[in-house]
């Protein structure tokens, strides 16, 4: 599961993935490997959920790039 | 000194002060006026006898000095700061020792609230002519985004509000704050830079300007033309959280969303955590229903085929049977030992099928095949 993919992204992956399944036109092997891919999105998402606390970082406009 | 051209020649040539008077006679018929100008430079000395101000034309740079008696000044009581916008009522003059064209003022006006109020309404013409406001620029909000940037005051209210909302709603995310000047002189260039900072941040997908209430005066910077145009052209979605409810800064129009206060602004850049893992958890139990529903299907689909596998060899053979059975009636009408059955027989001559009576001669052998048995014969007499 790369980093670098926002939640959202994450989380729309999962609805297609039940999507697909609900609608039931996949083979077997497909659907296994669909539903397999929907418990590593969900587990993805439930673990960008456990930071225990606000990270706060303080910007000085100074670091702007002037322009 | 005089006005009077000194004759040399047939040139009218005058002199410096001359000229100079000259130009102060006719710059002392005009009327007076009233200019408006931004304070570049103001000297006071409770020495002089003079106060002088330097007025600057903000959208061109040009520049104009200005006098005022420093009582009429002190009276008016204005504790003008650089950078303020003001109406200065006067009549041009000319410092004839210098050549030097003043504004000789009479009374300083810092730009009242009804002035402010007609500046503000023609900007905002002139934007929403080139259609900074419009509705089709809006972007949508990010609904969980990495970090959500906070543009804030000194005012530790509002920040505050924003970092504890989000942090309610939604911890698992980063709050990214950026503090800067947000109201007196400098203060829309210090908010550009600002935002410019906080949009140019890797995490950054939205951008919150959280600055509570204030007086009028105050939230100008809010509507000024480069903190507007700034708002616009943000490489990621702004939410206005500006001033209290009543109060429209320009750059509610031009940001993505306005929040009435800094805590709906917090509500609006996060999710709310909880409705989240419940929206997670609602996915996870269809995946494992729709998984499930599907193997059910395939297990009743392979059973139904299992079942039909092993009819296959019996149904086959039947098959065949009855197949051989309609060939075998078939067989039997067409079998000529069926003709004989019904007491027909086949008359041979030298072996071969005798079809006409004149193909042999009395005295001739003939076999006569029947049902059952055979019987060997002669012709007696032939009929053709």
């Amino acid at each position: 599961m790369s980093e670098e993919r926002s939640f959202e992204e994450l989380q729309r992956e999962l609805d297609d993935v039940v999507a697909r399944l609900e609608r039931g036109d996949v083979p077997v092997d497909e659907a296994i490997a669909l539903f397999r891919r929907g418990e590593e999105l969900y587990r993805a998402c439930v673990e960008r959920l456990q930071a225990a606390e606000l990270r706060i970082e303080e910007l000085s406009p100074t670091d702007a790039p002037t322009a | 000194m005089t006005v009077e051209p000194a004759a040399q020649t047939e040139r009218k040539v005058y002199s410096v002060s001359g000229f100079n008077r000259g130009i102060a006679r006719t710059l002392g018929k005009l009327p007076a006026v009233w200019v408006e100008g931004e304070v570049t430079e103001l000297r006071r000395n409770a020495g002089w006898a003079t106060v002088f101000l330097t007025l600057k034309d903000p959208r061109t740079g040009a520049t104009l000095n200005v006098t005022i008696a420093r009582r009429t000044f002190d009276r008016l009581g204005l504790e003008l700061e650089k950078g303020e916008t003001v109406h200065v009522a006067g009549r041009a003059e000319l410092w004839e020792q210098q050549g030097e064209l003043v504004l000789r003022a009479t009374t300083v006006e810092r730009l009242g609230v009804g002035a402010h109020l007609v500046a503000l309404e023609q900007l905002k013409r002139r934007l929403a002519e080139e259609g900074l406001f419009a509705v089709a620029r809006k972007r949508r909000l990010p609904r969980v985004p990495r970090a959500v940037g906070v543009l804030t005051g000194a005012d530790a209210a509002a920040r505050g509000d924003v970092i504890a909302t989000v942090g309610r709603r939604f911890p698992a995310t980063k709050v990214v704050v950026c503090e800067t000047r947000v109201q007196g002189r400098g203060a829309p260039e210090s908010i550009v830079a600002a935002l410019r900072c906080l949009g140019s941040h890797a995490e950054v997908d939205v951008v919150v300007l959280a600055r509570g209430g204030g007086s009028f005066e105050d939230l100008l910077p809010f509507s000024s033309e480069p903190v507007v145009r700034a708002v616009a052209a943000c490489p990621v979605p702004v939410v206005s959280a500006v001033g209290h409810e009543q109060d429209t800064p320009l750059c509610d129009l031009a940001a993505d969303a306005r929040a009435a206060t800094p805590t709906a602004a917090g509500a609006l850049v996060v999710p709310d955590e909880q409705e989240l893992r419940a929206a997670l958890e609602g996915s996870r139990r269809r995946l494992g229903l729709a998984i499930r529903t599907l193997l059910d299907r395939d297990t009743a689909r392979l059973a139904r085929t299992g079942d039909r596998l092993h009819a296959a060899p019996r149904l086959l053979l039947e098959r065949r049977r009855a197949a051989l059975d309609r060939s075998g009636a078939r067989l039997e009408t067409l079998s000529p030992l069926a003709t004989l059955g019904r007491g027909y027989a086949i008359v041979r001559a030298g072996g071969r099928a005798l079809r006409e009576a004149g193909a042999v001669s009395p005295g001739d052998a003939l076999d006569v095949e029947l049902a059952s048995g055979k019987l060997g014969a002669r012709v007696e007499e032939v009929v053709p």
